[in-house]
């Protein structure tokens, strides 16, 4: 018997490493590249010639395999043409495979695109106009947690901007109470607590979508610090807002702003931390091509990730609560209004930014 | 990464001290949970190489308190939890820091103690700081 060519055998260095080696042959595509090599990129190169030839009896000049012995009885016209029939089946069932992994490397890379698509409209809703979110928005979206917290987060800048303008308007006119002013110190208060809430549920869905950033500006997310406004920077930006500060509230706000540094760094110090851990996990044992149990290591490390983000979180909302009970009504007025439009203003820039007229090339 | 700070105590056991074996691995039986927190101002119960329990220490040093530390691992962690909710009533979540012999909480509550000021007071009954 006619051993077999090279073409049955696949080595086993070019083994894919999700497979195990009996089953290697299948991921070699039609023109014979390992189909792991594809870049997910490429969208889907259609060969017309799949599928159309079962038996095909023209193609190789390959020999019967050895599991095949019982056959030895017949005929060898017949024996060939048995084997051609085989080997023609089973690349047809090679070239069918490599089909479905470029159709379905294909598939993510359009709801890659799409989800680009929608954030980048999502960010042109931002600017104020209405909230006509087309469909595209929910469907491009893989992930129906994050696609609410999306929508949820949009509705709640709206507010945050009404919400603000209502403030100015009431710190300007001096017929406002303190009263007045004190409900809404404590709405402002709320809303930003309603979105600590928000993003808690979202870094359950999914905690690297929160971190990267991706649901704020591009200008906000220069400024970033485990998913969120740095603690620090609520300091520095409301301060020069609330003078006049009477002794005791310098003090108070002095402690304040150096209990906040150190949680801070203990917390930017533990994100390293977690950093390590994650990276050891997943480098562990590297060349053997077996990757299941060390990633799935790994992920279960990221539930600490998503407490840490809350414990970010936290620490602002203390903070937060902090500088306005150290401070009288009008000055945490003052200072929940200089904070908001602090935050409009980044937005402001990434807009500008991101429509600045570009040189044409 | 921060260096800690080793307050070497002079008193026997009071104010801290490093991190002591996991429970179960000494001949004798696992070790008294509950002799342990009492016996020592600050017990911190976490995960070996667990990220919020380098934050809750982080902040214990920058007090100047040195707690001592218990590896909770999949051996002892059974055991561990076992002892801490006859202690406390229930089962805690790790990492679980002790002061004074009572359960404080876990990072969120060491971390909200450290933003209000409440913190150093409490680390001072439990005589963890001499200042």
């Amino acid at each position: 018997m006619m051993n077999s060519t090279s073409t049955h055998f696949v080595p086993s260095r070019r083994m894919g490493i999700y497979e195990p080696i009996h089953q290697m042959g299948m991921w070699v595509d039609f023109k014979g590249n390992d189909c792991l090599d594809a870049s997910p990129p490429m969208i889907l190169e259609v060969d017309p010639k799949l599928d159309n030839q079962s038996e095909d009896t023209s193609h190789g000049t390959v020999g019967p395999s050895h599991k095949y012995d019982q056959e030895a009885s017949k005929p060898p016209k017949v024996l060939r043409r048995l084997a051609q029939n085989r080997e023609a089946a089973r690349k047809s069932r090679l070239r069918k495979k490599a089909y479905v992994q470029q159709l379905e490397s294909s598939k993510l890379r359009l709801i890659q695109l799409e989800q680009e698509l929608g954030r980048a409209r999502q960010q042109g809703l931002y600017a104020g106009s209405a909230l006509d979110a087309s469909p595209l928005d929910y469907a491009g979206c893989t992930n129906p947690g994050i696609a609410t917290f999306e929508l949820e987060y949009g509705q709640w800048v709206e507010e945050q901007d009404r919400d603000l303008s209502d403030l100015r308007d009431a710190l300007h006119s001096s017929e406002t109470r303190d009263s007045e002013l004190q409900k809404f110190v404590d709405d402002g208060l709320r809303h930003y607590f309603e979105l600590f809430r928000m993003k808690a549920i979202a870094a359950k869905t999914d905690v690297f979508y929160l971190m990267s950033g991706m649901w704020k500006t591009s200008a906000e997310r220069f400024f970033f610090w485990i998913g969120g406004f740095r603690p620090s920077e609520l300091l520095k930006v409301l301060l020069p807002h609330l003078e006049p500060l009477s002794e005791q509230q310098c003090l108070d706000l002095g402690n304040l702003a150096q209990s906040c540094q150190q949680a801070e760094d203990a917390l930017s110090q533990g994100m390293e931390q977690l950093h390590l851990i994650v990276g050891e996990a997943v480098a562990k044992q590297l060349g053997e091509g077996n990757y299941l149990p060390m990633v799935g290591a790994a992920i279960e490390k990221l539930d600490d990730l998503v407490r840490f983000v809350g414990q970010a979180d936290h620490l602002r909302q203390e903070i937060l609560q902090h500088i306005l009970r150290i401070l009288t009504t009008r000055q945490a007025a003052r200072g929940l209004l200089a904070l908001g439009e602090y935050f409009q203003r980044l937005r402001a820039l990434s807009l500008l930014w991101s429509s600045r007229p570009r040189e044409s090339s | 990464m921060q260096k800690a700070l080793h307050y070497r105590n002079l008193l026997p056991s009071s104010a801290g001290g490093s991190a002591i074996p996991p429970p179960g691995d000494n001949q004798s039986g696992s070790v008294n949970l509950r002799k342990l927190v009492a016996d020592n101002a600050v017990v911190v119960f976490a995960r070996k190489g667990c990220c919020m329990c380098h934050v809750v220490k982080l902040l214990l040093n920058g007090h100047g308190v040195n707690p001592t530390v218990v590896d909770v691992d999949d051996h002892n962690e059974g055991d561990v939890t076992d002892q801490l909710s006859r202690i406390v009533g229930a089962a805690p979540q790790f990492p679980a820091v002790f002061v004074g012999g009572e359960l404080f909480g876990g990072l969120e509550q060491v971390m909200g103690a450290h933003i209000s000021g409440e913190l150093v007071p409490r680390l001072r009954e439990a005589r963890a700081l001499w200042l």
